[in-house]
């Protein structure tokens, strides 16, 4: 039997190990963690104190028969098909699959460190977003500053969700006349997509939230409570909330396969490693040219589990991150690589989807949801709905490859 | 050094983001060259030089993508 060797046991890798034929591919998981965790939660629990389990076993996520193995991997030799874990462990494979996901590096900012330490975020991990409840319920009134500390970070909406959920729970507590939220960010305006943008600076200006565009976060004045940027701006805080630099994986690879982020090169329609035919990159790890999402991830993987088993398939860029906007309402991020955002209104319903899919994630990542997936989908078109929302939005150029 | 940044399909988050990320791993004197799909990236690509003090040395349209050619001036 053919050996499938998938690095890292989040959303991509699991979906695709459950996606694969156990009678024909002898399928190991590896994960330097035993639990995997449902992150979209952790604005939940930064922003409301949510105290629900979000986590679950790795070996508990996958079918029977998928080898589960609980190790970090260190290097991978793609000529010679070979993974290098700790202790000298060697992993020989057939087809790869790194789907080892983002890793947060607050010490390329000078000063981040210390607040990644003390104040706490809500990308990196469950902890961390318990440390910035903490700092969030004990906050009493000043300059919140809140945004990312580089361009590219996972589920480009969360930074947005994140701030207008403190806005609601400021407004709740009756803190909201008494604190100033700044909004930085390095992009031109408050969301990176236009049509998106439509929605979220309206909404962001009635809750009384500025905007700082064109803010790259450069350094962290800890002693004088300011941020900087590239640009030569500053902004002064009493509690700052920074998303930190989002980087890709520290896996050494013997071949030339990274950018100078750490994300690895792959094409964007079949995920593999550009140079090679048995190996793939799988969700937030990859450099394709689309959002760094669960769902994403889930897709990719449904289009790699195809190609190892000699089904065609592509994938289309298709991302739809639900977005919390507070306040009770959501809206969905709809895009593809040949079609723009749609300018998708928020509603009640909307947000009730994005609360379900919180319930059935975990049922999903075992494959049971497919069938519903497709028709969502289907049902979602990024074509369709361009058509029906999108109606100042000037058509794409064609990016198909010549 | 000339960069070549493919940012051709991207809608979300878009080409501006993959223009910030190489501009923070340039230098002084680099030219990064842009592709991207998006036609939102012409107006963004211009406020983006203005505001950072870097030149556009060049904006075409060719049949299948937007060509940026930007010259980091500042860092
Ligand atoms: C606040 C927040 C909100 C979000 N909201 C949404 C949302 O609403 N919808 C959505 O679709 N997405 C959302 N996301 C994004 C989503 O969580 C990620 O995009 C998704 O988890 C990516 O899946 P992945 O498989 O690529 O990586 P991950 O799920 O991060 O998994 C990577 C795995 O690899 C393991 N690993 C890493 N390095 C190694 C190594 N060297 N050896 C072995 N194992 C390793 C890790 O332990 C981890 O288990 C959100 C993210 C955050 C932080």
């Amino acid at each position: 039997m053919e050996k499938v060797l998938i690095v890292g046991g989040g959303a991509g890798g699991l979906i695709l190990a459950n996606s694969l034929d156990l009678d024909q591919y002898d399928v190991t998981v590896v994960d330097k963690e035993a639990e995997h965790y449902y992150q979209p939660w952790y604005l939940y629990v930064a922003f409301k104190g949510s105290k629900r389990k979000i986590s679950r076993p790795i070996s508990k996520l996958l079918k029977p028969g998928i080898r589960f193995v609980r190790d970090t991997i260190k290097e991978i030799d793609l000529d010679n098909k070979k993974a290098y874990g700790s202790y000298e462990v060697i992993y020989p494979y057939d087809h790869i699959i790194v789907a080892t996901g983002t890793s947060p590096d607050p010490n390329v900012i000078p000063g981040l460190s210390q607040i990644y330490n003390q104040v706490g975020d809500f990308h990196s991990n469950l902890q961390n977003s318990r440390k910035l409840w903490n700092s969030v319920k004990n906050f009493k009134g000043g300059n919140i500053v809140f945004g990312m500390a580089s361009p590219v970070c996972k589920c480009p909406p969360s930074p947005i969700e994140g701030v207008l959920l403190l806005e609601e729970y400021l407004n709740k507590k009756g803190l909201r006349s008494k604190t100033k939220i700044t909004y930085f960010t390095p992009y031109p305006r408050a969301y990176p997509a236009e049509p998106m943008n439509r929605i979220v600076e309206p909404m962001l200006k009635e809750r009384g939230i500025e905007v700082m565009p064109f803010f790259d976060l450069d350094m962290v004045d800890t002693e004088n409570r300011k941020i900087k940027s590239i640009e030569g701006d500053e902004l002064n805080y009493d509690l700052p909330i920074i998303i930190p630099p989002c980087k890709g994986t520290k896996i050494k690879f013997r071949q030339d396969v990274k950018d100078e982020d750490g994300f690895i090169k792959a094409d964007k329609y079949t995920m593999r490693i550009k140079g090679y035919d048995d190996a793939y990159a799988v969700g937030d790890v990859n450099n394709l040219p689309t959002s760094k999402t669960g769902v994403t991830a889930h897709l990719e993987a449904k289009v790699v589990a195809n190609l190892i088993q000699g089904i065609y398939d592509k994938f289309t860029g298709r991302i739809n991150c639900p977005f919390d906007m507070g306040y009770g309402k959501a809206t969905f991020v709809i895009a593809d690589y040949e079609n723009p955002v749609v300018e998708y209104p928020p509603s009640r319903t909307k947000h009730f989807m994005k609360m379900s899919m919180a319930r059935i994630y975990w049922l999903t990542l075992k494959g049971y949801m497919d069938p519903v997936f497709d028709f969502y989908f289907e049902f979602t078109n990024p074509r369709k709905l361009n058509e029906k929302y999108n109606k100042t939005n000037p058509p794409k150029a064609s990016s198909q490859p010549q | 050094m000339e960069k070549l940044v493919d940012s051709r399909g991207s809608a979300c988050p878009g080409p501006i983001t993959d223009l910030s990320k190489a501009y923070r791993n340039s230098q002084v004197g680099d030219i990064i060259v842009l592709w991207a799909t998006d036609q939102g990236v012409k107006a963004d690509a211009q406020a983006w030089a203005k505001r950072t003090g870097n030149e556009i040395l060049e904006m075409k349209e060719e049949p299948d993508k937007i060509v940026i050619k930007i010259r980091i001036n500042k860092r």
